[in-house]
């Protein structure tokens, strides 16, 4: 298909010669105000064919538009908020390390232990699956770089500190893997020490102060938010999974004004806020799996075309068009090592560990070969069992055209695994979200005693409060089975929605289709239900 | 699914340009592009399109020229070009050498010798759809439109197309430093590459076609403006309004008309004959010179009782003076009587005798009748002259003394890394045998019975462009010397400058007050191979702020623009704003004469608001303004930017009211501050409105007390009650405001 640029921009419009004025004249019947030299410019006409096929079924409803609210839009527009935010959780998090380091090194009476491993992970994920990225807008890790980064709390600010580079196109290309292996290996380094169990308060500190100085590093290496977006342990759990979320995130209101736009203030930056540190452009975003919530572009936009939209919940993971290759990836990673989790307490695992930690001289638990390798074939066999349906159902006539970057690239693999992948997210999701239950259940009363041990009042080990368990483990196996449960019709009800419009097209058989895809969603559910009822409530 | 151009390659978009070096591969970051097309609507080649499918943009690398617009103006930094700019060599000119440099006034930089050369030149352009080069030129020409009419071979169109912006390019084509303005900014400049040779291109115009006289109204405009000085500002005023039918004088202190341009640039950069043509045609078309007519600080004022508007266009011409110890010998002088003098000697056919006689110089040994050539070459038999300074100006002084047969050593403190002089004319000064000594400066003057005999030179050391060099006085070296020129740069007459302060400026202009600035690209590359250490996008920046303040009247009536205004630059920047100047001169006129008093005007309507109702009030009454006004622009004052001052003519200003509901009561703290740091409004309107809870008292005073001290004229006044601002009657209300407020505005304007 082709379409004919505008190839008249050598011709000479202006021959009226008043062009002493400014703003008067135009290359393309934008108003070019305040601007002295319109009459020289003769910019060609942005492309606007297949935009609609491209954008339609991801945009949000008009009149889910929460910024249409005036409350709304003066906090939205203060530059404040976003510091404010992050402010208690900048506080909590220094609390963690001093404490952590320098209080008990019980970790059920440390405070810093308690919050982290007892609550925080369980908060984030409930915030991932109804908001999306919020934890980004408040996290302390990226609040903190980016305020050294800026060299302020909330000012804008002209100058950055640190060399401001932009991660070069051979790792970007890998886009949502990258934090994908990180989050492996941090998760790795909170096993081999025992960070997570709790244990020593200590080393959760050490790892926080870890975390903190990676990110500072790549503020002051990179420019915006490159550590959040490439780097970030979480990044790559809460996005996809955070596709969940009723927040679209920022979008725009009308497209054609984006289009027109001729100074895109929300990706540079104007007097009034910074470019996008996320290098989304709400007039392409089509989820919010790359919205940071740090409402920037809502502050720069010139037209006030940008508005905080919600979304009915799965929005994100059922309707973009354009499904990306390394999300897939990241997915089938992240269920991966969730798996390995579940895997990880049971018998037949523990004596696979310690052999091959005997054969290899290797200290203790995990093994990092058994913990690579199990992943891996974890979410290759995920990929398998695609590849086999793919070849199983795969229309003969359809082309797949092998072109393109990693990103983008089609096959017929590609063309069943990307939207499978985005239909299992709740199921990964809500898998995530099981496995911390047992500590929330059993330990989170336990911050009580820890902010009484804090302050040097209350029980302690002894009191009642330290041992309470909010439900006993048969209750917790029953609610983690609920929660698989409600994962899985998630997925299933994606699944379809999914099927019904990118695979069906390009399968031979819609019956057979719906029942494969119907049968991995069940089969998946069924294999974290049996895992968990075996782990019996196991934290 | 990849939307591909239906064309082949540059050569099929611009016959006659040629390839040149690896060619470049585009890469495009997938994961970060965001589909903005940011890059595709700026391609000049059309190597960017839309992967509609994905939305982001995918790049053709056989149509890449390697320009990389494309990676300047990308947002998020998505777009890699790897290989060389694929520009061809610039059409080599060799410049005149002066074989007899004796008296010898010709014109040494050349133009091209032929259609075929400038046509090989004007290939070189890429047409770029946001030609940076435009905004590099200070008058912002459209260099794009008249290169491709080059390429049309209609040199008439080119003509017209550089007439609509500059009445001069004759001698800017000859004088502007190019490096530093459309050149530096060129898109093949800022990929450090070669730009096209535009100042040439625009030279070769104006070779072949005459600049057309200023086309004078047939329809006479009720409108005296006096101008005083008739340098390049005056010109380009004078220019302009008697092309509107406006009746102009100009009164020159000197006794001819052209000011730097005719006695301070030499014969051999700007042949007199071009430097004397734009008065011919103003004097021609009508504008009443009166030269040897001084008029002094004090009068300038009076000459409103006169005239409708006085522009003061006076220049900088006092020459800064060192202070080095020894300052006062005999045989200390400034380049403009150096080259006042070098200018009337050489015009009268050219004599070493009397020329050196003028300047004090005296040796019996050395005589008009002498065979000086050789001595020219060895530099026997002559006077050596110290020039401070290595400027343009330093340039033109020490060239001409060459042509006397003297030599001449430049010397200026700042590393030839961060030199001012126009790369091009360093080099052909050295050439004509200057010695020019960066890191250098003037310890003190040596003198023997009271007359210059020699210099003790300190060498410096200059670390930044923005840093003062460091004087290191351990390494003196003696020098001898039989005259210093002083060249360091000029000032405003303090006589002027006392009595007309210049505007006080608020902030320098940022790159955020125009977005389409940061987004065409020029700010994105620091420096360029042709400019030295110049930020071609932060000067032309700063220069675009001198420009709105020269389209801004300095009191009522009264502008100040050029040099007296910023301080000496440049022919070019003078001309820009005496067009600027004489352009709001005519829109005020029109908008006054105009039976509709509505038509034309440039509405801002600015308010501080706390809750909204002030904010609301403003909507209604952008609302209530008739359509026949030219702009309306309503906006939150924190929003409000230099560029929307400068192009108001009536600013509406609204306040909500705080304080108790008896003591304190005034207009907003930030509305005080902001009106307060306003930059000087005069020729604007100001009208004033507020909501109030209980009394607005004196808040529409206080606030007019200070817009005074901004010489504007408060004209009407405008308040609500806060609960009473959504109801249907105050919609009526601020109908009748609207109407009174312009009718006001229309009486003021005309009185004269």
């Amino acid at each position: 298909m082709t379409i004919e640029l505008d190839r008249d921009f050598l011709s000479d419009e202006e021959e009226d010669g008043n062009n002493s004025r400014p703003g008067t004249a135009s290359g393309d019947g934008v108003p070019k105000k305040g601007d002295p030299v319109a009459v020289a410019v003769r910019l060609r006409p942005p492309v606007r064919i297949g935009i609609g096929e491209r954008f339609q079924s991801s945009d949000p409803n008009r009149q889910l538009e929460v910024s249409r609210f005036k409350p709304v839009r003066r906090l939205l527009a203060n530059r404040k908020l976003q510091f404010l935010l992050i402010l208690p959780n900048q506080i909590v998090f220094w609390t963690v390390i001093f404490v952590g380091l320098f209080g008990t090194v019980v970790p059920g009476l440390n405070f810093g232990a308690a919050i982290t491993w007892y609550v925080w992970f369980c908060l984030v994920f409930v915030m991932m699956v109804v908001v999306g990225r919020a934890w980004c807008s408040m996290c302390p890790f990226g609040g903190f770089g980016e305020w050294i980064q800026r060299r302020t709390f909330w000012k804008r600010t002209q100058k950055a500190l640190g060399l401001g580079k932009k991660l070069p196109e051979p790792i970007a290309r890998y886009g949502f893997i990258i934090p994908v292996v990180s989050f492996l290996i941090l998760t790795w380094i909170e096993e081999f020490f025992n960070i997570a169990g709790p244990g020593n308060p200590a080393d959760t500190a050490w790892m926080v102060v870890g975390i903190v100085s990676f990110a500072l590093l790549f503020f002051l290496v990179f420019e915006r938010r490159t550590f959040c977006r490439y780097f970030c342990p979480l990044t790559s759990l809460i996005g996809t999974v955070g596709s969940m979320g009723s927040v679209a995130g920022f979008r725009t209101k009308d497209r054609d004004v984006c289009l027109s736009c001729q100074t895109k203030d929300c990706m540079r930056g104007n007097s009034k806020g910074f470019g996008c540190p996320w290098y989304t452009w709400p007039g392409s975003a089509d989820s919010n799996l790359y919205c940071g919530l740090c409402t920037e572009c809502y502050k720069t936009c010139p037209e006030g075309n940008v508005g905080l939209f919600v979304q009915k919940p799965l929005t994100s993971v059922v309707q973009p068009s354009r499904r990306r290759a390394d999300v897939a990836w990241a997915i089938a990673l992240l269920w991966g090592l969730v798996l390995f989790q579940q895997i990880n307490s049971t018998n037949v695992y523990a004596s696979l560990d310690n052999w091959l930690n005997k054969k290899m001289s290797f200290a203790h638990y995990p093994n990092p070969i058994d913990y690579t390798v199990i992943i891996g074939v974890l979410a290759l066999i995920t990929a398998g069992i695609v590849l086999l349906l793919a070849n199983a159902l795969a229309k003969k006539d359809v082309n797949f055209v092998q072109s393109g970057d990693f990103v983008d690239k089609k096959s017929k693999f590609r063309a069943f695994f990307l939207p499978m992948m985005y239909g299992l997210i709740p199921i990964v999701g809500a898998d995530y979200f099981a496995r911390q239950l047992p500590k929330f259940f059993k330990h989170s009363a336990r911050l009580v005693p820890s902010v009484g041990h804090f302050f040097g009042v209350g029980g302690g080990v002894n009191s009642s409060i330290y041992s309470f368990h909010i439900i006993n483990n048969s209750w917790i196996v029953v609610v983690q089975v609920a929660i698989i449960a409600l994962g899985t019709l998630g997925s299933l009800w994606a699944m379809w929605r999914i099927s019904g419009r990118d695979l069906i097209p390009v399968s031979k058989n819609a019956v057979s289709l719906r029942l494969a895809t119907t049968s991995l969603v069940v089969i998946c559910g069924l294999a974290a239900s049996i895992l968990y009822v075996a782990m019996h409530a196991a934290s | 699914m990849t939307i591909a151009p239906e064309v082949t390659g540059i050569e099929a978009l611009f016959p006659g340009f040629k390839r040149q070096g690896a060619h470049p591969v585009i890469t495009i970051v997938a994961d970060r592009c965001a589909g903005c097309q940011e890059c595709v609507i700026r391609c000049p080649v059309a190597a960017l399109s839309m992967d509609t499918k994905r939305w982001i943009a995918a790049g053709d690398s056989d149509l890449c020229v390697g320009c990389r617009q494309c990676v300047r103006t990308c947002p998020f930094s998505a777009i890699y070009i790897e290989g060389d700019p694929q520009v061809s060599e610039r059409c080599l000119l060799v410049d005149k050498e002066p074989e007899e440099l004796l008296y010898n006034v010709d014109e040494l930089r050349q133009g091209f010798r032929n259609f075929e050369e400038a046509y090989k030149e004007a290939a070189r352009c890429l047409t770029c759809p946001d030609p940076t080069c435009v905004r590099g030129c200070p008058t912002h020409n459209d260099i794009p439109g008249f290169i491709a009419a080059i390429r049309e071979s209609d040199l008439e169109k080119a003509a017209s197309i550089i007439s609509r912006t500059s009445s001069m390019p004759d001698i800017c084509s000859r004088v502007c430093n190019q490096a530093a303005q459309c050149e530096g900014a060129c898109s093949w400049s800022l990929a450090q590459g070669i730009p096209v040779a535009i100042g040439k291109l625009e030279r070769y115009v104006t070779d072949h076609v005459q600049v057309a006289p200023p086309l004078v109204s047939s329809e006479k405009k009720d409108l005296k403006v006096a101008i005083v000085g008739s340098g390049p500002g005056a010109i380009a005023a004078a220019w302009e309004l008697l092309q509107e039918g406006a009746q102009v004088d100009v009164f020159e202190k000197d006794d001819r008309p052209g000011g730097l341009i005719v006695w301070g640039i030499p014969d051999f950069t700007l042949p007199a004959e071009i430097a004397a043509r734009p008065w011919h045609q103003l004097v021609e078309a009508g504008v009443n010179l009166f030269c040897n007519h001084k008029v002094e600080p004090s009068e300038a004022e009076s000459l409103l009782g006169k005239y409708d508007h006085v522009i003061l266009a006076y220049g900088a011409s006092i020459p800064i003076k060192t202070s080095a110890p020894g300052n006062t010998y005999q045989g200390v002088t400034d380049a403009t009587t150096f080259l006042q003098k070098a200018q009337a000697n050489l015009a009268a056919g050219g004599s070493r005798k009397d020329f050196f006689s003028a300047l004090g110089l005296s040796r019996p040994s050395l005589d008009d009748n002498e065979d000086v050539s050789e001595d020219i070459a060895s530099e026997k038999n002559s006077y050596h002259i110290l020039v401070l300074g290595a400027g343009n100006t330093a340039m033109d002084v020490a060239r001409s003394a060459r042509r006397f047969g003297l030599g001449a050593t430049c010397i200026d403190w700042v590393d030839e890394k961060f030199a001012v002089a126009r790369p091009d004319e360093v080099a052909e000064a050295r050439n004509e045998g200057v010695e020019i000594l960066f890191s250098t400066t003037l310890n003190e003057i040596l003198a023997e019975n009271g007359k210059v005999s020699g210099a003790m030179l300190a060498g410096t050391h200059q670390e930044a462009a923005d840093k003062l060099p460091k004087i290191l006085t351990g390494r003196l070296n003696k020098i001898p010397v039989d005259l210093v020129v002083m060249a360091m740069g000029y000032r405003i007459d303090p006589g002027f400058s006392s009595e007309f302060v210049p505007m006080p400026k608020t902030r320098a202009i940022s790159w955020q007050d125009n977005m389409r600035w940061a987004a065409s690209g020029i700010l994105a590359t620091k420096s360029s191979p042709v400019t030295y250490s110049m930020e071609v996008g932060n000067l032309s920046l700063r220069r675009e702020d001198a420009l709105l303040q020269a389209g801004t009247a300095y009191k009522d009536r009264l502008w100040v623009i050029g040099d007296a205004l910023i301080g000496p630059a440049t022919v070019v920047e003078a001309m820009a704003h005496g067009k600027k100047c004489a352009g709001s001169i005519i829109h005020s006129y029109e908008s006054a004469q105009n039976k509709d008093p509505f038509e034309g005007l440039n509405v801002l309507v600015c308010y501080d608001s706390m809750g909204g109702t002030t904010k609301h009030i403003a909507e209604v009454i952008t609302e209530s303004l008739p359509t026949s006004v030219s702009t309306k622009t309503v906006k939150s004052i924190n929003d409000v930017n230099k560029f929307d001052i400068s192009s108001a003519d009536l600013i509406v200003c609204g306040t909500w009211i705080e304080g108790l509901v008896l003591a304190k009561v005034g207009p907003s703290k930030n509305m005080m501050t902001w009106i307060k740091n306003l930059p000087n409004l005069s020729g604007k309107r100001v009208s004033l409105f507020c909501s109030y809870g209980f009394d607005p008292k004196s808040s529409f005073e206080k606030m007019e007390k200070i817009f005074l001290q901004k010489n504007v004229k408060v004209i009407d006044r405008f308040a609500v009650k806060a609960n009473e601002a959504h109801k249907e009657e105050t919609k009526k209300a601020v109908a009748a405001f609207v109407t009174d407020m312009f009718a006001k505005q229309k009486i003021k304007a005309v009185k004269r």
